[in-house]
């Protein structure tokens, strides 16, 4: 595009009337004619922004730019797959062990004695200490058999049997 | 490789695809976006924004379209957003000031200096008197140089009314600056 094509076309390219390659001529000889450029930026100052040359940007920013973009994707990425991994079930789990926790805690509040939960063996021991030692209550001579009967102090109605092969005993 | 190469990849999950389309069109989304913000450094947070909606929606992207107008409207978008959002009324007041602080004595030979910072430093002036849209269909058009389609589809618009949109800017840019930069005005009129 020459000068005089220029001037004659400023005013269709100020209409936004030019087609879309006229326009790229018009504004690549807008940007490389110093002269044609002062002329019509003194005809309409609004062409100076058009003939404002493209900002630098630097490499670095760019690669800046990449690195944050690419750690943010991966961030989600983990952030995604953390929620994944996660089950609904643990949470009712987890609910219904607080609950438990919560009620025995109550229970031995309640009990103001018991500060700790007993283990099985424990248990066991306690058993073995509240119960009478067993009594023989029938030799059956001859027979090989013994009866012995089990009872707790606190409950004399209450008394459980073994019938026993003494060659078994312990 | 092409974008559309890029972009397949990326869809597929790779990042290191994606990223090569970061460096392909950060600095040109960059420039865009610090036009419509006339803010240099908050414009590199609305690109990453931009870059990051793009990954989230890269299903969504339709290939009949190039993925740069695809970024811009996404980007400019963000920048819209921002700028309704943003007061800044304050903020360009005194940037204004700053700037005419500078410009004394650069009256002489105006247009003979098509430097980057004498034109966007003058814009970022006065793009407040332009409504949001206006300035980015001003920026996408006039400074960056895309087809009437093209900022009709970034903008969502149809080219009639990116028309209307250059047509007001320019108007409301010719009247601000000769207000505020006579030296820009033809020696005629200057008085």
């Amino acid at each position: 595009m020459n000068c005089t094509e220029f001037r004659e076309l400023l005013g269709s390219y100020l209409e936004e009337s030019l087609t879309e390659e006229r326009r790229r001529m018009f504004r690549r000889h807008l940007c490389e004619c110093t002269s044609c450029r002062e002329r019509a930026v003194s005809e309409d100052p609004t062409l100076l922004f058009a003939a404002a040359p493209e900002t630098p940007v630097s490499q670095a920013d760019i690669e800046g730019c990449a690195a944050a973009v690419t750690a943010q994707i991966r961030q989600q990425r983990l952030a995604r797959g953390l929620r994944r991994r996660r089950h609904p079930w643990l949470a009712v789990a987890a609910a219904v062990m607080i609950m438990i926790a919560g009620g025995l805690s109550w229970k031995v509040m309640l009990g103001g004695v018991e500060t700790s939960i007993p283990t099985a063996a424990e248990i066991h021991l306690q058993d073995d200490a509240r119960s009478i030692p067993p009594t023989v209550e029938v030799e059956m001579t001859g027979e090989d058999v013994r009866v012995y009967q089990f009872a707790a102090d606190e409950d004399d109605d209450t008394a459980v049997y073994f019938v026993v092969n003494p060659g078994m005993e312990l | 490789m092409t974008d559309r190469d890029w972009v397949r990849c990326a869809q597929d999950g790779d990042e290191e695809a994606f990223a090569q389309l970061v460096r392909r069109h950060s600095g040109g989304l960059h420039r865009a976006v610090a036009r419509i913000l006339a803010d240099d450094s908050e414009a590199w947070d609305v690109v990453q924004m931009a870059f990051l909606k793009a990954w989230q929606r890269l299903d969504r992207y339709d290939p009949r379209y190039k993925f740069s107008t695809w970024l811009y409207r996404i980007g400019t978008n963000l920048a819209i957003d921002l700028l309704r959002s943003r007061s800044s009324r304050e903020r360009i007041h005194k940037t204004h000031t700053e700037h005419r602080l500078r410009l004394v004595g650069a009256g002489e030979g105006a247009g003979s200096r098509a430097d980057t910072n004498e034109a966007d430093g003058i814009l970022g002036q006065l793009v407040g008197v332009l409504t949001p849209q206006q300035r980015s269909a001003f920026v996408l058009r006039e400074m960056q140089g895309l087809d009437t389609a093209e900022v009709a589809e970034v903008l969502g618009c149809s080219a009639t009314t990116v028309r209307n949109h250059i047509f007001q800017a320019r108007k409301a840019l010719r009247g601000e600056m000769r207000l505020r930069f006579p030296e820009y005005l033809p020696a005629s009129e200057r008085g």
